[in-house]
């Protein structure tokens, strides 16, 4: 099943509503999300100076973002010292011309593409295959749902809303697996083979930056199945993306976020793979883009900023009550769940992802450097309300609702004749609530009185027994 | 201690029951308590959606209510309500006179832990309760140590329930992930905050508890609501109604 394809709308309570339909589904996918959530907090509470690490991780991120500009420079001459050609992007188009450019030069027509959100964001492989580009993704995860034609549903397990029996039957249809088999090792072995010889058959190998590192010139890159150094060091030539946010000043620093990375993902002290590249291969070419699309903007605003903290881990969509239930695809944007409301708000034109989110704080408390989540979220909302993009009718509601709570006279009013008809709490008073109270649950038990006049009454016999 | 009560909206108007039970409990433990006039919403409805324009006039209608009343505390038994209160007298109001009034805000857990703790119980009460750990309580005023966080490890509202003769104090599974209610998100995510609701009160009702108690009456009136729906066997307390039935 596509997913994300049956979503017609771009709100996201529309979406979600339709993915809470299936509530095996839901429940299967909260739990899958879940499971990684207790291996993350049990391997954080195996490291006894968790929380200075994530200090320390916040720490070495704004520190270097309040810098950003020199250790970007400072990159940038230590890489070409080490031979590398470095390239700057500001926004996607720019980021995909560039990709092409240097491919074209070289004759591509197989690209092998491992770890990249980034290329995701700026949609590098349809632009590519438009111009006749064959692109691979090699990371497992990655390949299974570009065969399945759909984007990431996640940042660090791009497949986790896919079933194995589903993945099963994709592969059968794609890959020529028996029918019916549904077995992870059975279908991983297929994949692998059938990865191999694309490895083997490819002319350039492009893949994203989890660190770069300002005082050596490199660049490090993270993965639990070795893809990105098969595809790195097969072809002459290698391509590395990376948003202007990668960036950290030494190896100590990266050191930091290494150790709180992969627990913080998915519960592994370290990825199977971290590998450092500072360097072209023999008689190979090594380029290096640096993206801003839209980073610097970001940087405007001192709340928002903080979210250029992050080092994708995907922890806070993995805690992410509403996330695990509402699924990556009903986002309207590239990254989902409380990170992609965070770097996506700005990009959502349905104005509707900062409200999905009940503002709990679990992601900003899981975030291994310490992105305030939920503050920058609830900013969204008041940045969106003040360009007038209110969504579910706020806009008109509102300035009533504000009326009404203002005045206690009006409230008491109100709030006595709904406790008389009994019938609802929210919903006789403020029309645009109508009905998705009383859908889901049963409506409060109504009172006799408020506390208000309770009180008086009270102090009043009070009084007259004294 | 003179205490002035700042019972928010929701609990004046929907759930009386837990304003009478801070009130009696504060007295039962020989504080002066008085209740202010005057008292609205706190605005949180409003500036959680973004509208901050639509909060000014009844936020600081609230803050006008407690300013110049004399009083060592101010108690609230609604936890997200009182650190909605806060912030937005801070936003709405930079004055001294503000500050003054945000210095002395506890939530009814805070204040019975670290201001003027219980010295003990007269009643049993022989029961196991299930304890919903709301959000704000939780992660904005430190009731507890949230589960995501590895440092010291605290619980202000188990450690002033534990003290009542006869309880079993038990918590859903996950603890304390949210609840789905998030306010206006009730209804604006209708189908999420159900799935989120029914879920919570599936996991309280697994523990066989025979309450679930909480230190935040919105979370406490959603999970009610999908309790009754759900047919479940337990029912919901606040905090304040344990307290004031052991004292």
């Amino acid at each position: 099943m596509n997913q994300s394809n049956q979503y017609q709308s771009t709100s996201h309570a529309d979406n979600a509503a339709i993915f809470c339909r299936d509530e095996n589904r839901v429940d299967w996918h909260s739990k899958a999300l879940w499971n990684l959530r207790e291996k993350r907090d049990k391997a954080a509470a195996s490291v006894p100076e968790w929380e200075q690490l994530r200090q320390l991780g916040s720490e070495i991120k704004l520190h270097t973002l309040s810098h950003l500009g020199d250790y970007l420079c400072q990159f940038e001459q230590k890489c070409i010292e080490n031979g590398i050609q470095v390239h700057w992007a500001k926004d996607a188009s720019e980021h995909n011309e560039i990709a092409l450019k240097i491919l074209s030069v070289h004759a591509v027509k197989k690209l092998v593409k491992s770890k990249s959100m980034l290329t995701e964001e700026c949609h590098l492989n349809p632009f590519l295959e438009k111009h006749g580009i064959e692109v691979i993704d090699t990371d497992l995860g990655e390949r299974i749902i570009q065969l399945n034609n759909q984007p990431p549903s996640h940042i660090v397990v791009p497949a986790i809303h896919m079933k194995k029996e589903e993945v099963g039957e994709l592969f059968h249809q794609k890959l020529n697996t028996p029918k019916g088999e549904s077995d992870p090792t059975r279908l991983t072995r297929a994949a692998r083979k059938h990865l191999h010889d694309q490895f083997l058959s490819a002319d350039a190998a492009m893949t994203g930056v989890n660190i770069a590192i300002a005082d050596l010139g490199a660049v490090v890159v993270c993965t639990n199945e070795g893809n990105a150094d098969m595809g790195v060091n097969l072809p002459k030539l290698q391509i590395h993306s990376m948003g202007i946010d990668k960036i950290v000043p030494d190896a100590q620093s990266a050191m930091v976020l290494l150790r709180i990375l992969a627990r913080n993902a998915i519960g592994q002290p370290i990825t199977t793979y971290s590998s450092f590249y500072r360097g072209g291969k023999v008689d190979g070419e090594m380029h290096i883009i640096i993206v801003d699309n839209g980073r610097t903007d970001i940087m405007q605003d001192k709340i928002l900023a903080e979210s250029l903290k992050c080092i994708r881990c995907g922890g806070c969509l993995n805690t992410c009550p509403v996330y695990r239930r509402s699924g990556g695809f009903s986002y309207n944007y590239t990254i989902p769940g409380p990170i992609g409301i965070a770097v996506g708000a700005q990009h959502d034109e349905s104005n509707t992802i900062p409200w999905a989110c009940t503002l709990c704080g679990s992601c900003s408390y899981v975030c291994p450097t310490k992105v305030p989540l939920d503050k920058i979220i609830a900013h969204h909302r008041r940045l969106k309300a003040e360009q007038g993009k209110l969504p579910f009718g706020k806009k008109y509601y509102m300035p009533a609702v504000g009326k009404l709570m203002s005045s206690p006279t009006l409230l008491n009013c109100a709030m006595g004749s709904a406790r008389l008809a009994l019938k609802v709490l929210p919903h006789s008073l403020i029309t645009p609530f109508s009905g998705a109270w009383g859908q889901y649950r049963e409506l409060p038990v109504s009172p006799k009185s408020s506390f208000d006049t309770w009180y008086k009454q009270h102090k009043a016999s009070n009084k007259e027994a004294k | 201690m003179k205490i002035a009560l700042f019972i928010p909206c929701l609990v004046n108007q929907m759930m009386p029951d837990v304003a009478i039970a801070t009130l009696s409990l504060l007295e039962k433990l020989g504080h002066q308590v008085i209740f202010p006039q005057g008292q609205t919403c706190c605005g949180q409805p409003m500036t959680n959606s973004g509208c901050f324009n639509e909060a000014r006039n009844t936020t600081l209608k609230l803050l006008n209510a407690f300013k110049g009343v004399e009083c060592d505390a101010i108690v609230c038994p609604a936890a997200s309500c009182l650190v909605a209160a806060k912030e937005n007298f801070h936003e709405f109001d930079k004055s001294q006179a503000a500050q003054d009034v945000i210095d002395k805000l506890y939530e009814l857990t805070e204040f019975l832990h670290d201001i003027a703790p219980i010295a003990s119980f007269k009643y049993k009460f022989e029961h196991t309760i299930s304890l919903q750990m709301s959000c704000h309580g939780l992660r904005m005023l430190n009731l507890a140590t949230p589960s995501e966080s590895m440092g010291p490890q605290f619980n202000k509202v188990e450690a002033i329930l534990q003290n009542i003769p006869g309880i079993n104090i038990v918590y859903p599974a996950p603890r304390d992930e949210c609840c789905g209610f998030g306010g206006t998100f009730a209804v604006d995510e209708g189908a999420v905050s159900a799935k989120m609701g029914k879920d919570k009160a599936h996991t309280h009702a697994a523990t066989h508890a025979q309450y679930v108690v909480g230190f935040d009456p919105s979370c406490l009136l959603h999970l009610d609501g999908m309790i009754r729906r759900q047919l479940l066997p337990i029912q919901t307390r606040h905090i304040a109604q344990i307290i004031d039935a052991a004292l």
